[in-house]
């Protein structure tokens, strides 16, 4: 049995959710995929109930400081330890078995580590005071601490768990999957299902790990350099081209919004993966896979200088020809998207659909996708941009991507996890969850994107103004309806049944 | 109906165009293919690939024509032309502090462009407009260390008490940072 296999099983509640199967010789493939999966709920649950908290504190009109404290912990927990994970889980599990290599050795124990105990360091830090939201706002981590605000003890730690989280996402995670692709020996007791890099189940996912480590480079660089100063091991003074706020800003967002589009690209490519096994007429083939491979190439080429649409606010000192090329590109993904929802819709027309839980999760999270990406859009053109930014529009937009993603590794995962686990699940729960989730996901992203439209503050503890309360309840409502969701989504975990079947016909139907 | 477009409200509206015509087809496919009739269709892949061409047409149309509408009311451009007028303008100094505004003048005259230079002493900060029937008008980002405001041009047509606030959070008491801007009518 192995460390990670163990921890699973150590674990009260989730572990009797992801335990591995170890009838199969599977194993390797499964266990710390298995771990950083069950983890990656744990956050959920922490997520969902700060996520709660914060239009509660506003209802109740409680102490302010809780929302801010709330928020920050939120949205840190369900972007980086949640659905990252959960996107690192699935995804190493889905390319063990398409490449045939184990997940095993440093990598996934350092993946698996970093990214935990840097998001708990966060989360104490949080504790402690530090509320600087899902962006960190630098310098207002430094300005909070020279204003008495929250210690600067609490910044050191935060700082060291984001170093930790950020080195998982830009070093770890991607070194280690184009390790898994491009070098070691083939298994075939391990592949599930070969893939090459001409399929595009297999293409999005090194896409994403190559526009991680491209992208991340230079924050790895910059927030190096100010955690070396704040450990006092070097001089502020000798950091200063890195603690410039205009530096560490573009060099967040450059790694920031690169990171969302490598998800999406990650994700896409698993729905295109899964998508064609569960096809009528047992084709298992994409409409064309030129098609998707295009989009994907579109998506990435497109979202490349997208990130630049998070300063079109700040003209002239971001040119207006950067805001137009802002603009330009990201309305390019769009075209993007429409190849992805075509190479969907003929695949589906042309050979039928099996309509499970699993693969209709993942096609509602593309819906919610869209959604998102349409309001990313239009939020991205600059005429509009002056009356969104810093609205609950972009909560509304950061909420949606994150819930749309995780609905499609949920949808993916629920395909994936008898051959994980062993076990089947119900599919009447899996339907509930679907529904929950379709209408909670879609109707607080619609909520939110509206409130921004009236111009409701994001990250604002005072909702009581100008009607904006409304909001709030309806907020709640759909949070809670997602919150269901997951419940039934977690508690079908819990009732899963055990597989009789033989271990070889379980692997064959997961590839 | 373009003046409609481009507010708050008409982002919204844009983005519905966008995503109810395709949930629509999409929920339609999916059902039709895997509940109404879940068997492969006849129809030849010629004719699909003919469709794709006619839906990416359709969708670069529209990305295009929406783009080159909303040229009129980007802020960059009315800014650009108004330094090009050569009109006078009045002139709005703020700078913006934790959490507080330092503005130079309050009182504005309406259907007179202003120009409005912003700059942060501290943090990041937002300095966003609001029309007194609560929408909000324009938002600028003031991040400090910059050695040039951030600037815009623009003319109130309404006179009236408008709201500031800052959109960029800037710590605990982020909601407490707002001020007013009057705007009067001149009679000439």
């Amino acid at each position: 049995m192995t460390t990670a296999t163990a921890l699973v099983q150590g674990m009260p509640l989730f572990g009797r959710m992801f335990s591995v199967d170890k009838s199969t010789g599977l194993e390797e493939i499964n266990a710390w995929p298995a771990l950083m999966i069950m983890a990656s709920f744990v956050w959920l649950a922490v997520a969902g109930l700060l996520g709660l908290v914060m239009p509660a504190t506003q209802i109740l009109d409680l102490n302010t400081d809780w929302y801010y404290t709330a928020l920050t912990a939120h949205g840190a927990a369900l972007a980086f330890p949640c659905v990252f994970q959960l996107m690192i889980g699935v995804g190493l599990h889905r390319s063990g078995g398409c490449v045939g290599k184990p997940i095993t050795g440093i990598f996934p124990a350092l993946i698996f580590w970093f990214l935990n105990i840097g998001s708990a360091l966060l989360t104490v830090a949080i504790l402690m005071g530090l509320s600087i939201s899902l962006v960190v706002m630098y310098p207002l981590p430094i300005v909070g601490a020279q204003m008495g605000i929250w210690s600067m003890n609490a910044v050191v730690i935060g700082f060291s768990g984001i170093a930790l989280v950020l080195t998982t996402m830009i070093v770890l995670y991607p070194v280690f999957l184009i390790r898994l692709t491009f070098f070691g020996e083939k298994r075939k007791d391990l592949q599930l299902a070969e893939r090459t890099l001409q399929d595009p189940g297999m293409l999005g996912m090194i896409l994403s790990a190559f526009t991680l480590l491209v992208s991340g480079t230079p924050l790895m660089i910059v927030a190096s350099a100010v955690l070396l100063a704040l450990y006092g091991i070097v001089p502020m003074d000798a950091v200063s081209w890195a603690t410039e706020p205009v530096v560490f800003q573009y060099v967040f967002f450059i790694f920031a919004h690169n990171l969302m589009e490598a998800m999406a690209l990650m994700v896409i490519s698993a729905v295109y993966a899964t998508l064609p096994l569960y096809l009528a007429d047992g084709t298992r083939k994409l409409f064309s896979d030129r098609i998707a491979n295009a989009a994907l190439w579109i998506l990435l080429l497109t979202s490349v200088t997208t990130f630049l649409h998070h300063f079109i606010t700040l003209f002239p000192n971001q040119p207006a020809m950067l805001a137009y090329q802002a603009t330009i590109m990201s309305w390019g993904t769009g075209l993007g998207a429409a190849l992805s929802i075509f190479t969907i819709l003929a695949t589906i027309w042309q050979h039928g659909l099996r309509p499970e839980p699993g693969i209709i999760a993942a096609l509602i999270g593309f819906v919610l996708y869209i959604l998102d990406g349409a309001s990313a859009m239009v939020t991205s053109n600059v005429a509009w941009a002056f009356m969104l930014h810093g609205t609950m529009w972009q909560s509304g937009h950061t909420m949606t991507v994150l819930v749309a993603m995780s609905m499609m590794w949920m949808g993916v995962l629920y395909h994936h996890y008898p051959v994980i686990t062993g076990r089947k699940l119900d599919p009447v729960l899996g339907t509930w969850f679907v529904r929950l989730f379709a209408v909670g996901g879609i109707g607080a992203a619609l909520v939110m994107l509206a409130a921004g439209a009236a111009g409701m503050p994001r990250r604002f503890a005072a909702w009581n103004q100008e009607g904006w309360m409304f909001y709030g309840y309806l907020i709640l409502f759909f949070g809670l309806i997602l919150g269901a969701a997951y419940v039934v989504y977690l508690y079908n975990f819990m009732k899963s049944i055990e597989i009789t079947s033989s271990a070889g016909n379980r692997a064959a139907s997961a590839a | 109906m373009l003046d409609f477009l481009f507010t708050g409200w008409g982002a919204f509206w844009m983005t519905l165009f966008m995503l109810v015509p395709f949930a629509a087809i999409f929920t339609w496919v999916v059902y039709r293919k895997s509940v109404v009739d879940s068997a492969a269709s006849g129809t030849a892949r010629k004719s699909l690939s003919r469709l794709e061409g006619v839906w990416l047409t359709v969708v670069f149309v529209v990305f295009v024509a929406v783009n080159l509408a909303s040229m009129k009311y980007m802020p960059t451009i009315a800014t650009a032309h108004a330094a090009a007028s050569g009109q006078p303008l009045q002139q709005v100094d703020l700078t913006a502090t934790s959490w507080s505004y330092q503005i130079s003048i309050r009182e504005i005259e309406a259907g007179k462009p202003v120009r409005f230079s912003g700059k942060s002493a501290d943090t990041m900060h937002g300095f966003a407009v609001y029309h007194p029937d609560g929408r909000m008008l324009f938002t600028m980002m003031l991040m400090p260390g910059l050695k040039n405001p951030t600037s815009i041009v623009h003319t109130f047509n309404e006179p009236g008490i408008y709201k500031v606030r800052c959109l960029e959070y800037c710590g605990v008491a982020h909601h407490r940072m707002a001020d007013e801007l009057v705007v009067v009518k001149r009679s000439t």
